[in-house]
Order: structure tokens, then sequence, then C-alpha cells
């Protein structure tokens, strides 16, 4: 039987996750939650209302549109507020019908998360492979990709079939046998490793990164022929210590990998949790100094491991 | 020590071989590649900055007294005389440090009206003759042309400057002959003449109610006849102009009494013959002029250095003038004469040199191996090149200067391609032009790449960095799509695949038929392209699209002027499909109409302003004793049917298939009522930006709201909707076919043309809202296949998919505008990918793209401080030009367009 996913977002041309120009896949669900977590919106295996308030016009044309929509009447006017309308997200059912947003004028509140057939997604990316060029391919990315089992297996299927060159972007934080079968139909994989230590990692991203040990190392020690490439958000104050690279580094020399590409802490995703109705943890946070993205790729370059800054790796 | 990167990789043998190593900057808001020019084509191009685009009357002054003196002679004698007298006349300047010499005229920039095209509308503003150009339809385009009214334009007077035309500056003193000029060609120029004609064709009135209400935006016979074309320089450069008076005089022997079995224009070459003899004495006058005042500037510099330079100077032109070019700086001299006598003689726009670095690469390998120059003399003398063709300006009517041009003169240089034989026909001295377009970034001559997948990988990347510098040049051509289109449409006329390989472009983006010729230089033999057909963008020029829709909504009537432009349809409209065939029909009486009227245009031109200079350099006109009305050139199916807007049209389209028949949410009534009251909004004027985004609402304005939010959600072009995309194919299919159906004055078929210039502005000015959620007034979609600004949601690869839904070959171009963020193409690796993503869309059938790398947050900064940014280029529709230079209308659309940036 034919699968149906959630995704997020389809972005084509992209440039910086995986060889040549790709089309970025954003699947929903997630295990992890990550408090720095750029892609909210993807954190749940469920469509979700977001609402931009920029564009909402309750103010200025007192429009109720929405509000006169939902049926059960999550979304209410404060209209001593600059921006008026509020949504108790506690009775927001994230319906099916989503009717709230179909009556948005505006587009102020739009769904996020699209239900498509593995059909739907194959032919948005045959479409697009006409113009990757020759490096190009599919990165799936979330979210967490590999969360919707049957649907990414049936996907990954379909691409093999259809010799498009895949990537994955993944926290490997899945079920081992589910993991290498997945895996055995990825060409080229970044694996996040943002804390060695077992607790602090739980603390931040609310699981173990035990799981995530083992499937590398059950990667490592498979013979898949794939590249395999660690990816390390740069957190300041959380997985920057010098402890905590050199763990990362002999974790690395242990299971035999060599490549590192370790990327600086950003907010872009702000506005979508406050559209979300959500708080973001790390809305104060600054990206880390040049100096010390510089100085942390020294530490991992004089381990004898080759590690690239930002969006500079080789592909 | 300290590991690189670059070690651990060759260490662990990880399989990567590119320069990688973070040389490129972090941050890159601004454009990545900036470089400078020599400080000899800096102080050249300054001088360029700080001068304002300049008329005088010198040359229709002793055109016109030559004119009248022989009104006893036979046209194309008495054009020829006149032109020589012209020429002769001509002051020479010639500034310190220039290396290339001569001009239009004696101005840095400067040009001069054509009274003998079209006297009225330069006229002293209270004259009457102007008074009654205005109540012309024709001169409507320019009451909603906004002209830039910054860089060297001359929009006000000032001092001793009167503005004419709404962008030269004329010495008030030439003012009054100016006037006295004008009059003299009252009711003889190929204006008024030809109106007097046109106003037999029995669909005249109808071309007048469409001219009136900007359907259509100029006529053509009067305003630009010729241009969009590549010119040919074989002639002069295998056998000098001394060589083709002689071949003229020997011609004359072998044709004079002979009537070439014709009985009617055979006749005709012997005095076609003395026409040519006549020109290139006026033409050889004028170049031994400059000459003589380099010799006399030599004279006055106590500065040895530029004693030499000047003396230099006078040997070269002396030479040229009757001979055979020997060294590159001698042909790179003679092609730029030629290119401006060329420009002299008629009002052109879109003369392009073509192929140029493969014309002129003979004369530089020879110079190389001798070592009669180098790399870096070529370069300077490039950059040169480059200021001396942007100081050309074109002198038109404000609507067609202004509102199709934008000032830009188009003189397009084409690069790559293959040759007769079907390999790459790139050189060393073309990627020394690129690298000129990097060091000295100036409008003209602006550059295109046509594109093959067998060019040289090095040549397509220094295109590519030459895009990073933002100036939008090179644009990217499909070589094989040209191809097949010139084979296809010269046919009949005997193109051959091999001559089909030598197309170049004209003007912007208009594929142009071409020829090869054999240049012999010291005994080795060449084969270099060059022009051999009539100009393009001639005939039927730019249809309104979305507006034409408009009149099928409201029975045929514009609502704007109040006018029936029309016969009424009295259709209800009850299916799209008879929506769809009452606009086939209104366009077809709107190609039918303007068609008619232009081929009379275009006849009297012929017939009274026809080309001497210009036909003599392209084939077969020496070979044939014909000029270019006695279908003198090889090729002649040149004549198009332009359009403008039609992604408004293909979205408006379907918002009205999917809202009114398919959905029957709205009638067709709601739907026009909507439509006439602008959504709920203010009028783009009322509050100064043409962009859709700063369109105010008026007060009440919300009972439009659902409707209006329906349209703009309804499907739009560049999303891969295979539900517009249908509505695109059938359009084109229907398009390119019917343009077929209709003749040129040479009884050949039009074809179509689609790119948009300029007029997507004033075109949008005069069209109400449309159906797609677009408001009045506010400018339509730039180029053809470029989505709305705003709608493509769905990247670029969903964008290339919709665009290429049909058969670009079917049609003389497409247009393709794309915005990226310099972010997105940081480095090698960046570079890499724009021309994979440039590749894509070649390979996948598109016809065109070409980028805007830059940053909208400084075009914002630009439009709020012209002052700052001056140097500031951007690409507009198939050129790029001078920000401060551009009309409003223009810089609202460019900094709306869609900007892609891959994070």
């Amino acid at each position: 039987m034919e699968e149906t996913g959630l995704i997020f977002d389809i972005q084509g041309h992209s440039v910086h996750d995986g060889p040549g120009s790709r089309t970025l896949v954003f699947l929903s669900g997630c295990p992890l939650r990550c408090e720095w977590c750029s892609n909210p919106e993807g954190m749940e295996l469920r469509q979700r209302i977001r609402f931009r308030e920029k564009n909402c016009v309750t103010l200025k044309q007192d429009c109720t549109r929405c509000a006169d929509a939902c049926p059960y009447n999550a979304i209410t006017f404060n209209r001593d507020n600059e921006i008026p309308l509020e949504i108790d997200r506690q009775l927001c059912r994230n319906c099916d019908s989503l009717d709230c947003a179909k009556a948005c004028l505006k587009e102020a509140l739009i769904i996020s998360g699209k239900k498509m057939t593995v059909t739907e997604l194959m032919t948005i990316l045959n479409r697009d492979r006409q113009f990757w060029g020759p490096e190009g391919g599919v990165s799936f990315t979330g979210g967490e990709p590999l969360f919707q089992k049957r649907f990414i297996i049936q996907v990954l299927q379909k691409c093999c079939e259809a010799y498009l060159h895949t990537v994955i972007e993944t926290s490997a934080y899945v079920e081992t046998e589910h993991f290498l079968k997945a895996m055995s139909m990825i060409e080229f994989a970044f694996i996040d490793l943002k804390h060695m230590d077992p607790e602090k990692h739980k603390e931040k991203t609310g699981v173990s990164n035990k799981l995530i040990h083992k499937n590398i190392k059950a990667l490592a020690n498979s013979n898949w022929p794939g590249r395999l490439i660690i990816r390390m958000p740069i957190i300041e104050n959380f997985n920057d210590s010098e402890e905590n690279i050199l763990a990362t580094a002999s974790f690395l020399k242990e299971v035999g990998l060599d490549e590192i590409n370790i990327l600086p802490f950003h907010r872009l995703g702000d506005s979508k949790w406050t559209q979300l109705g959500l708080t973001y943890p790390y809305r104060d946070y600054k990206e880390p100094p040049a100096e010390k993205m510089e100085y942390i790729q020294q530490l991992f370059l004089d381990q004898n491991l080759a590690c690239y800054n930002g969006y500079r790796t080789p592909f | 020590m300290s590991k690189t990167l670059a070690d651990i990789l060759q260490e662990k043998g990880i399989p990567i071989s590119f320069e990688y190593g973070g040389k490129s900057p972090d941050e890159m808001v601004s454009r990545e590649i900036q470089k400078e020019p020599t400080p000899r084509a800096k102080k050249m191009r300054d001088l360029y900055f700080d001068t304002l685009s300049s008329a005088t009357v010198e040359f229709p002054y002793w055109y016109t007294r030559k004119y009248e003196e022989l009104e006893h002679e036979i046209p194309v004698v008495r054009r020829a005389e006149a032109l020589k007298c012209a020429f002769s006349h001509l002051t020479p300047t010639i500034w310190p440090g220039e290396l290339l010499v001569m001009g239009k005229t004696r101005y840095y920039r400067g040009s001069f009206p054509l009274p003998w095209l079209s006297e009225g509308y330069f006229m002293a503003r209270e004259d009457e003759l102007y008074q009654s150009a205005l109540a012309k339809g024709g001169a409507s385009a320019d009451e909603v042309t906004k002209w830039g009214a910054g860089g060297g334009n001359v929009t006000e007077d000032f001092g001793n400057v009167v503005s004419i035309a709404g962008k030269f500056g004329i010495r008030n003193e030439e003012v009054p002959a100016l006037l006295r000029l004008a009059r003299s060609w009252v009711g003889k120029s190929v204006d008024d003449l030809s109106n007097k004609y046109e106003r037999l064709v029995p669909e005249y009135e109808i071309k007048e109610n469409i001219m009136r209400s900007v359907i259509c935006m100029f006529d053509s016979g009067y305003t630009l006849p010729q241009g969009r074309e590549v010119t040919n320089y074989y002639y002069p450069l295998q056998y000098g102009f001394g060589g083709i008076i002689d071949i003229a005089k020997e011609k004359i022997d072998e044709v004079a009494g002979e009537a070439d079995g014709d009985g009617i224009i055979g006749m005709d070459r012997l005095y076609f013959y003395q026409a040519v003899i006549t020109v290139l004495e006026g033409i050889q006058n004028w170049i031994l002029n400059y000459a003589k005042e380099a010799r006399r500037l030599a004279g006055l510099t106590d500065d040895a250095a530029q004693k030499k330079e000047y003396e230099d100077i006078a040997e070269r032109l002396e030479w040229i003038s009757t001979n055979p070019p020997r060294t590159f700086r001698e042909a790179l001299q003679l092609t730029y004469t030629t290119h401006i006598a060329i420009l002299n003689e008629d009002a052109i726009s879109g003369l392009s040199p073509g192929r140029l670095g493969q014309v002129l690469y003979p004369f530089w390998e020879q110079d190389m191996e001798a070592g009669r120059i180098t790399e870096a003399e070529t370069l300077e003398l490039l950059e040169c090149h480059r200021v001396k063709f942007t100081c050309i300006d074109c002198f038109a009517s404000a609507g067609v200067v202004g509102g199709v041009l934008s000032g830009n003169t188009f003189n397009n240089l084409s690069m790559g391609g293959l040759t007769k034989d079907g390999q790459p026909a790139t050189n060393g001295l073309e990627m020394l032009i690129l690298e000129a377009a990097m060091t000295c970034e100036t409008p003209q001559p602006t550059l295109s790449v046509l594109y093959d997948d067998k060019l040289p990988e090095d040549f397509l990347l220094k295109a590519v960095e030459c895009n990073k510098t933002g100036t939008g040049y090179p644009a990217w051509m499909n070589f094989r799509g040209g191809v097949e289109f010139i084979h296809d449409q010269y046919q009949d006329e005997g193109m051959t695949l091999e001559e089909a390989r030598a197309w170049a472009i004209g003007g912007c983006l208009e594929t142009s038929p071409g020829a090869w010729h054999e240049l012999t230089l010291n005994g080795k033999k060449y084969s270099i392209p060059g022009g051999a057909g009539q100009p393009t963008s001639v005939g039927v020029h730019f249809i309104s699209n979305p507006k034409v829709l408009e009149c099928v909504l409201f029975n045929g009537h514009d609502h704007r002027t109040g006018i029936q432009v029309y016969p009424k349809h009295n259709k209800k409209l009850e299916t799209y499909e008879e929506l769809w065939e009452v606009y086939k029909e209104y366009y077809e009486l709107t190609v039918d109409a303007l068609c008619k009227c232009n081929n009379i245009q275009h006849d009297i031109w012929r017939k009274q302003n026809m080309g001497v200079f210009h036909s003599m350099l392209k084939p077969d006109c020496l070979d044939k004793g014909h000029h270019i009305g006695n279908l003198g050139y090889r090729y002649n199916a040149t004549y198009n049917v332009e359009s403008c807007g039609t992604a408004n049209m293909v979205n408006s389209l379907a918002a009205l298939k999917k809202l009114v028949y398919d959905e029957e949410k709205y009638t067709l009534d709601e739907m026009k009522e909507a439509i006439l009251a602008n959504f709920g909004f203010k009028t783009a004027e009322e509050i100064g930006s043409y962009s859709l985004g700063l369109q105010e609402k008026k007060a009440g304005g919300e009972e439009f709201d659902e409707i209006h939010s329906d349209c703009l959600m309804a499907p739009k072009h560049g999303n891969a909707d295979p539900y517009v995309d249908a509505i695109l194919k059938d359009y084109e299919d229907w398009f390119c076919k019917m343009c077929r159906d209709y003749y040129s004055l040479y009884a050949r078929p039009l074809y179509a043309c689609q790119i948009s210039v300029s007029t997507h502005g004033p075109q949008g000015a005069s069209t109400l809202a449309t159906p797609d959620g677009r408001l009045a007034g506010t400018t339509f979609a730039d180029a053809s296949m470029s989505a709305y600004p705003g709608t493509d949601r769905n990247g670029p690869y969903a964008l290339f998919s919709s665009a290429t839904c049909w058969d670009h070959s079917q049609s003389q171009n497409s247009q393709m505008n794309l915005k990226v963020h310099p972010s997105a193409i940081k480095g090698l690796e960046g570079s890499r990918k724009l021309l994979d993503l440039t590749r894509s869309y070649m390979r996948n059938g598109g016809f065109h793209i070409q980028y805007n790398i830059v940053d909208s947050k400084v075009l914002k900064d630009a439009q709020k401080h012209p002052e700052n940014y001056r140097d500031l280029l951007v690409r507009v529709a198939g050129f790029t030009q001078y920000w401060v230079e551009l009309g409003k209308h223009i810089q609202d659309e460019v900094i709306s367009r869609t900007e892609y940036e891959a994070i």
C-alpha cells in the first residue's frame, strides 16, 4: 500500500546540504526536543497553525474571520493588545479541517505541514532532477527524516529505483534495525552529535545519546559504502568546552570516522517559535564568535580529524 | 605543529580536489567580485559620469541643407549625398587619454534628432506642432513613461540648456535652428508621409485606438526603423573603405543600363552603387577630419607620451580611412568607426557588434604572435572600448527612449556559440573581453553568452564570475535553441545548418541571422561570423497581453481613456473557452491593424530613408547591387510581433478559469466590479509606487478583500502547477503560430518575440487591476518567463519547469530574469552551482536567463540616496543600466523581483 507522509517544506536549489544543487525535503516529526531547534514546526507529526502577526488585519479592518470559523472557540481577541488575536493552544486541536487558516484572507494564519503520497513526492523530485546538474540529488531533513518509518522507506526505495542521489541529515535516534535499513539506501549522511555526555544531552534534547552512539557505531561497522560526516551545532556554554570537543574527537576516532562539520548556532528559527505560540528558549543566545569557531575547528584538526567550519563542507 | 585541513584531506585520501580553504569572506551582502579599471579607462569613465546627454543640430543641419538642394535626385542618391555632406561637416573632438576615438557628435555623450524620420515630438513645448503630436495616438506612451531623473539624463531645463525629448540637453541657441529644421520636414518626414497613407488602411481607426489606450507601445517605421540586429564588419576589415569603393566602381561598369532580367528594380543597382561610393566618401572625410584634429593636438602638447598617442591615432585613422586594417588596434578602431557611422545614418537602438571577439580574433592572434601587443595592452584597449560604447546615446521620443529602452542602446556583444563546423567558437580574446567587462563595469556593450554544452568550462566559469560583479551581464542564451529557430525561420531564404550557427544576439535578446565570411590576413584564412539579416523587433511592437484581456472583459472598452477600442463582441463569456476565443479574436485584430499600418510606415522608410552605408555592410547588398529596401540582405523574414505582460495574462486567465468558470465562486460581473474598484485599493499614481507590495487600501475597501485574496491565491505561473502551465502552453502554441499568419512588407511571415524590455512599466501603468490580483497601474511581471514578483513560491526548479512547458524554438526568444542574493553563490562552489543552474535551464529548453546578483537592501537604499550610487549597475530586461538612470516604475519592479537565496 502506498504510504502518505507529512512534509513541512520542500526547497529547490539548496546548495549547502550535500553535493551539487539539491532539493531539500523537510519531514515532520522528531523524537528530540532540542531547545535551540530552528525548525520547531517540524517537531510534531501533525499539521500546525502558524500565526504571522504582521499580516493580521484584525485591528485595521476589524476582521474576525478566523475566530468565526473555528469550531472550538480557540481564537479570541483582546483589542487592548498591539496584536489582538490570541490562539489558545490548549483549545486548538490542530484539527484536520483547519478552517481558521482557510478563512484568513491575508495568509496571517497558515498551515504548516502538507500530506503527500510517495508518488506525489516523487513527482516533484523527478521534476526537480531535470535542473539539479550532474552532482545534485535529494536531501532529507526535518524534523527527523527517519521518524515516519514506513513512508521514508518507501520513498528511499523509489529514489533507488529512479537512480536519485540521496543525502540524509538525521539525529540517528531511531531503532537500529530501521536505521540500518534506511541507511542502506542512502549515499551520504550527516549525523548530529550534540553532546558526548548522556545526561547533558538529555537535559537539552530530551533524550539520551546512547542510541545515537550505538547507531553510528553500527553503521561504521557495517559495510555501508556511503560517506558520513558528523555534524555538531556549536552552542556556547553547552557543548563548546574543550573537554567535550576532545571527547567528540575521541569518539570519531574510536569509530573510525574522519570528518566533522561544526555549525554555529543561529536564531533564524526564532519567529517560527512565536508563530506556533511557543517561547523560544534560545531567544537571547548569541551566535558563537568566528574566533571561537576557528578555535574549535583547530582543536579537531589537531586531533587529525577533517573539520569543516560552517557551510564550507567540501562535497 | 598544527595541521591544516588540506593536509588531513590528503592524508585520509578523501577524494576532494578543489580550492577549499575559506578564502571567500564570511559575509557577502555586497557583490562578491569587484575589480578596478586601468587608470586610463577609469579617467574616461569618470568623464562619462560627469557628462550629460547632449544633443546638437550639426548633423541634421548639413543633412537637411544638402537634401533640400537635391530635390531633383532619385531618393537613394539624394540620401547618400545628404549623408556625405553631414559626415563631412561633423566637428571632430578628441579627449586627452583616448586610445579609441570618434563619436556620434562633438560631445562626449552626444546625439542628434533625425527630423526626416519624425519631426513632431522634439519641437519646442509651446509649439503647435508639439501639441498636435501629443494629440496623436502615438504620443500616448510618452505620457505614461517615467524617466529616471538621475545620472546623465537632462529632464529639466537649466542655465543655457533646454531639455528635449525628456532626456537630452541642447544649447539654447540651437533651439531656433532645431525648430527651423523640424518645420522643414513637416509633411515630408517618414512619420508624416506614412501617416497620410496609413489612414487609408480600413483598420486605421482601431490602430489609433490601440495606440491611445497603450495596448501597443509604439509605431515602428519612423521610431527606430533599424536595430535589434547584428551588423557586419567583414567588408571594411577585408577590403577597407577604399577597396569597397573600387568594388562599387567595378560593379557600376557591370550593371549600368542592365535590367538583370527583372524589369522593376534591376535598373536600381546602378544608383545604389553610386550611392555607396558617395556615402563612403563622406565617411572617409569624417575619419580624416579626426586625423587632422589628432595632428593638430599633437602639435599643441609638450607631453611626449601624449604627443605620440595623438600621432598614432592620426596614423591609424589615415590608414583605415582607405585601407584594410593590419593590426588589432586598427581593426578595433575601424569596427568602432563603422559602428558609429551606422548609428549616425538612422535612428537605431540595439545595433549589436555581434561576436566581436571572434571577428577581431585574426588580428589579435597575429599581433600576439608577433609581439605587437600584450594581454595587458589589449585589456586597456577593451576597457576604453567599453567606455566609448557606453557614451553612445540614441535619440528618439521620450516614450521610445525612456519607456522601452530606459535610455539603453543595446549594443549587445555575443560570445561563445559554435563555429561553422560545430566546434566551440570561444577564444583568448573573448576571455579578455569578459575580463574587461569586470574591470571596467559599464552598461555597454552588454554581453551575451551563446551557451552550448561544448563550450569550455573555464570560459563558462569566467562568465559566471562576471555575473557575480552584479552588472547582470553576460546574459545566457541557448545556442542550439537559437540555431533551431534560425534554421526554421529562414529556411525559405536558403538558410543552412552551417549558416544558422553564425547567429548572434541583436539588441537585448533578439536572435538574429548571420553568415560566415572568409577573411584573409597575411595569407592566413579565418572564418568570421557577422550579421546577414534585416532589423528585428520591427513590425508589431509590444502588445500588452493583460490589456487585451481587459478589453475582452469590458466588451472592447478602455476605462482609462473612455475609448471603445475594439468593436463590441457582445458575448456573455459564459464559458472559459468562449472567453479564450474572444481573446484570440481581439488579439488577431490588433496584430492585423498594427501590421498593416506599420508595413506602410516601413515601406515609406525604405523608399525615402533606406540605409545606404548599413546596407552596403551586410551580405549580399554589395554583391546584388540592392539596398535593404530592395531585399539586398540575405535574410528578410525578420519582422516580429512583440508581447508584454505574459505572466500576468496567464495568471489572470488561470484565476478567471478557476474562480469564475470551474468553481463558480464569483460571477464574471462580480469580478469586473472588483477590477473597476481596484479591489478596494488606492491607485498607484496616488501613492507614488508601482510595486504591488506597497499599494494602500482605500477607506472602506474591505468589501473586496475576499475576492482579492482568492485572486491572489489562485494558481500562478512559476510553480510547476499543471493548471497554469497548460494555459501558458495553449497560449504559446497559439501565439507563435498566429504570428506567422501575418506578413511584413517584404512578404515574409512574422514571428513571435517575447521580451518586455521596459514596457512592462508604462503598459502596466495604463492597465486596470487584473484578475490575478495585480492592482491598477502597477508594473507587470518583467520579461516573459519570469514569475510575477512574489508568486513563485516553490523555488527556481518549479519556475524553470513551468517556463519550459512549451517549445521555445518556436519563438525568436523568451526571457527569464532571476534575482539572486550574493550570499547564495559565494566562492568557486557557488559559481559552479550558478553554472549548474544556468545549464539546467538551457538543457531543458529554456532560451534565455539572466541574473541580478544584488541585495534588495542595497537597491532600496539606492532609491533613497541616488547620489551615493552613481556607478551602481543593475540588470533590467535584456540590458544593464545605471540604477540612477532607470525610471521609477522599473526601479520598483527590480526591487520586488523574487530573490533566491539558498540557506
